[in-house]
């Protein structure tokens, strides 16, 4: 007897919560479509755009074969290559190295000062929230066109991101090794750089790493706002209906991008494997 | 005597290896890319007050283009909330065919996640200036470019859920004769769901700034009017759609991290 009753108030119970559940995601779900109707209504989508651009949408691939691989003979765009992945990698080792120093004025445990330590973190949140494009538009204003501009913009965008990072994995250290350390009479740096180092770094250069890739692929818009590289020829072809050209720069770029996150892949793993085997 | 014991020869050579090769090799590839990049910090100190000078000309920002500035704000909202959302749907039915424990055949799921390694590989901005060029400019390929582009990246994180559920309800599900589309509904989505949701609202982050991207290549929203005052040296313009982009860029983050909060704490405690 017992039994049955506590299985029927289980069952109301869970039927009730079942409810709710449902009443709760219903009402969320219809306001979502609701909202996604009227802002699509507003931007001018239906779907007879989309069936009328199909046709368009043939044609220009048709147009884009074959690719124009005489493109590549000139050298410009093979520049263009070597300007996008420097500006990436000079930008990511100058964001890094900054990071670096950063990281360490903005981890709780290791800052100087509570002061440094809140102005740090408040100029680094800043800056995750500035657009690159934002970025980049300035500094053409202050060094002009060019992948000069782009490289600075790119280590300027990595340092919200990557001091963060560092700041919180030094802040997750283990204390121990520390304190060890400063019971035996160590100053601050020699703390940092025995203690706290060599437990981060591995994690340090893993989201440097992981930033190039990032970065690699933001070279290639900084292109088309005046910071130089492949971005800009890519930009160019597209826009003087040049498709076969614009292909042919797509594949290159292509095996550009896979190659350079093969690599970072492959030292990521290299790095972090063997700190983890120390 | 000075000879150095083998061992401390060893010693050496490993961390020669270790330190030196490799710090070699990357002073080396700074030194190349910094050639490439044309790096001149002459330049740059020569900009400095040039940039100083900029700051001069952008405050005040024009008060007066606030209420213009608004409707470009809410189109580039529109456009990455719309193309977010696109995306997802797209992502979510890819991902059921990409997942190894929900696909309907072997060769269904390498080629729907052999699809999305091919979107993640391809540059963003190769898919939106395909995009202007297919449709012309306006808000449309914004949206469609968008919602490709967050295809790859939603498409493997959903798969990724799916192939991590608890196997145990799909079991329960098909051994009382459920159908695949019943074990989905009522066992699949339920565990996955706010992973779902989370992750399509980080994309959304994402794709905001990508939205504000977009305007520069002329597929509408607030980027374009940012461009277009920095062209014409209008910097009080200027300063105007920045201050308004920052906001934007905040709001929507807070918006989406509270949602999120929500979404997966709410989970938690159930």
């Amino acid at each position: 007897m017992n039994g049955t009753i506590s299985l029927g108030t289980g069952r109301r119970k869970a039927e009730q919560r079942h409810r709710r559940y449902y009443e709760r995601y219903l009402w969320t779900g219809g306001l979502l479509v609701f909202l996604f109707g009227w802002n699509a209504a507003e931007l001018g989508l239906s779907a007879r755009l989309f069936i009328e651009g199909l046709p368009h949408f043939l044609a220009l691939v048709a147009e884009m074969f074959p690719p124009n691989w005489q493109v590549l003979t000139g050298g410009r765009v093979w520049w263009g290559i070597l300007e996008t992945l420097s500006m990436a990698f000079m930008g990511t080792f100058l964001g890094a190295a900054v990071s670096f120093v950063l990281g360490i004025l903005a981890a709780g445990n290791a800052a100087p000062s509570r002061a440094v330590r809140e102005a740090v973190r408040t100029l680094m949140a800043a800056e995750r929230a500035v657009p690159t494009l934002v970025i980049i538009l300035l500094l053409v204003v202050v060094v002009g066109l060019g992948p000069f501009a782009g490289m600075l913009a790119i280590a300027i965008g990595s340092v919200g991101m990557l001091g963060k990072l560092f700041a919180e994995a030094i802040e997750n250290a283990d204390p121990k090794p520390l304190e060890s350390l400063e019971s035996a009479g160590a100053t601050g740096m020699q703390v940092i750089r025995y203690g706290v180092l060599p437990q981060v770094m591995p994690s340090f250069i893993a989201n440097t790493l992981y930033r190039f890739d990032i970065n690699l692929r933001a070279a290639l818009f900084l292109g088309v706002v005046g910071g130089g590289g492949v971005g800009f020829d890519l930009h160019m072809a597209m826009s003087l209906f040049r498709y076969a050209d614009a292909l042919a720069i797509t594949a290159v770029v292509l095996v550009m991008i896979l190659l350079a996150e093969k690599l970072s892949d492959y030292l990521r793993r290299k790095i972090i494997g063997q700190e983890v085997l120390q | 005597m000075s000879v150095p014991a083998p061992g401390a020869m060893r010693l050496h050579l490993k961390k020669f290896r270790k330190y030196v090769a490799p710090a070699l090799v990357a002073t080396l590839l700074l030194w190349g890319a910094s050639t490439v990049c044309r790096v001149d910090l002459g330049a740059l100190l020569a900009g400095m007050p040039r940039g100083v000078a900029l700051f001069g000309h952008m405050l005040p920002p024009r008060w007066e283009d606030f209420p213009a500035l608004a409707g470009p704000a809410l189109e580039t909202v529109q456009i990455a909330s719309v193309g977010t959302v696109l995306g997802a749907v797209l992502a979510l039915l890819i991902a059921l065919a990409a997942a190894g424990n929900l696909s309907p055949h072997r060769a269904v799921r390498e080629l729907a996640r052999g699809a999305l390694t091919a979107e993640r590989a391809l540059p963003d901005l190769i898919i939106i200036l395909f995009f202007v060029a297919i449709v012309g400019l306006g808000a449309f390929p914004g949206v469609m470019a968008l919602a490709v582009c967050s295809v790859g990246m939603l498409g493997k994180l959903f798969a990724d859920a799916f192939e991590e559920v608890d196997p145990k309800p799909l079991e329960a599900m098909a051994a009382v004769g459920a159908t695949r589309a019943q074990i989905i509904r009522y066992a699949v989505l339920p565990q996955v769901f706010p992973s779902l949701i989370a992750n399509t609202l980080y994309r959304f982050d994402v794709n905001i700034r990508m939205s504000i991207f977009l305007g520069v290549v002329g597929a509408g929203g607030i980027g374009f009017n940012l461009v277009m005052s920095m062209r014409l040296l209008r910097y009080q313009e200027a300063f105007a759609a920045i201050l308004v982009i920052l906001v934007l860029v905040v709001m929507c983050e807070q918006l989406s991290d509270a949602l999120r909060r929500r979404v997966l704490g709410q989970e938690v405690l159930r």
